[in-house]
């Protein structure tokens, strides 16, 4: 099994009295997508803020390539190299996809720092490499000929991939999405698969993946964490994820006992 | 192709320039000032867009800022005998300084919060400006000696337009030059989202002192010009009234725009002067304007001239590389996933 990049382990969140992630451990590694269901309310989702670092944990260890991370804000560990999509759709109406796109290479600019003022009044401009980036990414996800638009003038499918391009440009070693199919059709569905996998195949990639399609979660992970009332239920490959009775029960919806 | 619009560009540059500096061929001294004026306000303009347009912050301090600057200007060139171009610069860091504290407030407290810390910044600043007379003169002010260049002085508001319209335009290149990048984008994802920004690597407390920073230094060169302007620098000039006036011309000229904040200090200059014969009227078409503008012009008349097409789109990039240019297959492994757009979807 290949090393890990991303290690979570007993990880706990509270909102006052409540326990929103119990103890949860996760392992990322790179190049394998790593699905991560449970019925709503399991705390995926405040399990991905914590890994991002957008809610404090009360307890646990997150580490990035080796290093712990636990105690870095929210922009070092994007920065660093863990970049996440939201459930809804976050992009800027005033930009167009080019800008919005290039926010995400904000910390590799070349423009920053006391060196980058030469590139900032330059004459060709500070994001000439970086506009080169966004070209090969949009290519990559197929939405090049969406780059000079507006976002109101975007399908929902494309306005989901600009975002999916926004996380994916700097070439994060982690990416994390939430809900990437909620909103899209089937061949839209099927096209994200592809992606998830080229992702994974070609930029070595690890993806932690929250999804209610479970056609898609199935399908495409190596593997499969379980959650349930923030606690940590079941790991494993998608045959055997399927196969417990006790996710039948919590996720599926299926009576244990028949 | 390029280069034939890059010299049709070059020459619309030249000619816009030379209009306007053949300017002072046109005015007597009254609309020369006037003239003046529009330049100091379009930097004063472009200082509060940037807090209030591009980073989203609801910051009113910017009459302080100006307020500040001016004092600098005035007490170095008077007391100090300081050239202009020290005063101006001395005028934008002190400012810029003084701003970026005020963001510490902008870090804890949002929206409604800030604005009444900002404001109450501000009208500390007017009440600093009258008490403290020792380095102010109080209500009685301080006069600020025409500026000189090695011996030449610019007495007169024409030899003064000849300071102004350059300084204004170094302004605006500025702004632009440092907007269209990495800057502007944090500051406008910062409006949009915090959180979105924060994921992106953007440290969200220290984009906002450079946004105020940023702001409060083109604040205070405004101020500074301002100060040669009126030639007379009175803690009153700084107060509820100035502010008004920023605030209308970002939202009427148009907010997050860099033509907005010329077109709004245009408007806002010129027609109260036009208008000066009917007082009354005055006030009445201010916020009948402003009211107008925010129900109909939601980005100003900047926004709504570029959804016309007759304004550019103000791109927060720059050197915008033409996607036409590329080849279509260029160094990529594998063929392109296709995204459905529509249609093929049911």
């Amino acid at each position: 099994m290949t090393e890990s990049i991303l290690d979570v382990s007993s990880l706990t969140v509270r909102f006052g009295g409540l326990v929103a992630v119990d103890a949860v451990s996760l392992a990322l590694r790179p190049g394998k997508v790593h699905g991560l269901i449970g019925p709503n309310g399991a705390g995926k989702t405040t399990l991905f803020n914590a890994i991002t670092g957008l809610v404090p944990q009360a307890d646990g260890k997150v580490s990035y390539d080796g290093k712990d991370i636990t105690a870095f804000p929210a922009h070092r560990r994007s920065e660093i190299g863990i970049r996440r999509s939201f459930q809804s759709v976050q992009l800027v109406q005033s930009l167009t996809v080019l800008e919005n796109i290039l926010i995400g290479l904000h910390t590799q600019s070349a423009g920053k720092g006391w060196r980058g003022i030469g590139a900032l009044f330059g004459s060709d401009g500070p994001d000439h490499a970086e506009q080169q980036m966004v070209q090969d990414v949009a290519a990559f996800l197929g939405i090049e000929h969406t780059l000079f638009k507006g976002i109101a003038e975007l399908t929902f499918a494309e306005q989901r991939f600009v975002e999916i391009a926004r996380a994916i440009v700097s070439r994060p070693k982690v990416l994390m999405l939430d809900e990437p199919a909620a909103g899209l059709s089937e061949a839209e569905i099927e096209k994200l698969d592809r992606l998830l996998r080229r992702l994974a195949a070609e930029w070595n990639t690890a993806i932690l993946l929250v999804e209610h399609v479970l056609s898609l979660v199935f399908v495409v992970s190596d593997e499969i964490t379980v959650l349930d009332n923030g606690r940590f239920v079941i790991h494993g490959d998608p045959g055997e994820v399927a196969r417990d009775p006790r996710v039948k029960s919590a996720y599926l919806g299926e009576d244990v006992h028949a | 192709m390029d280069r034939s619009i890059s010299i049709k560009k070059a020459v619309a540059g030249a000619l816009v320039i030379a209009g306007l500096l053949a300017v002072p061929l046109l005015t007597n001294g009254y609309t020369q000032y006037v003239v003046n004026l529009v330049t100091v306000y379009v930097v004063l303009g472009i200082g509060l867009n940037i807090l209030l347009g591009y980073a989203g912050q609801f910051a009113f301090a910017n009459a302080a800022f100006m307020g500040i600057g001016a004092y600098t200007t005035a007490i170095l060139s008077s007391q100090l005998g300081l050239p202009f171009w020290i005063c101006i610069p001395a005028a934008g860091i002190v400012t810029a300084m003084i701003g970026s504290l005020c963001a510490v407030p902008a870090m804890r407290t949002a929206s409604i919060y800030l604005a009444l810390v900002t404001f109450a910044f501000a009208e500390l600043m007017v009440w600093v400006f009258i008490n403290w007379k020792g380095v102010t003169n109080g209500s009685n002010g301080i006069s600020v000696p025409a500026p000189d260049l090695f011996g030449y002085v610019l007495r007169g508001d024409k030899r003064l337009y000849y300071l102004l319209l350059p300084s204004c335009l170094a302004m605006l290149w500025l702004a632009s030059r440092i907007l269209k990048s990495y800057v502007g984008r944090s500051f406008v994802i910062v409006r949009e989202s915090e959180i979105v920004a924060r994921c992106n690597g953007i440290n969200v407390g220290r984009t906002k002192m450079v946004a105020f920073a940023l702001s409060a230094l083109f604040g205070g060169v405004g101020g500074a010009l301002f100060a040669y302007t009126v030639g007379l620098v009175l803690p009153q000039s700084f107060g509820l009234f100035q502010l008004i006036i920023h605030i209308a011309i970002v939202v009427l000229g148009g907010m997050a725009s860099l033509a907005g904040a010329v077109i709004g200090a245009l408007l806002l200059t010129t027609l109260p002067e036009v208008l000066r014969d009917f007082q009354s009227l005055q006030e009445v078409m201010f916020g009948a304007a402003l009211v107008m503008v925010a129900i109909f012009m939601p980005r100003g008349i900047a926004g709504a001239l570029t959804r016309l097409g007759v304004l550019p789109r103000e791109m927060l990039v720059r050197g915008t590389i033409s996607p036409k240019r590329q080849p279509d297959d260029r160094n990529l492994p594998h063929p392109a996933i296709p995204v459905a757009v529509g249609g093929q979807n049911d």
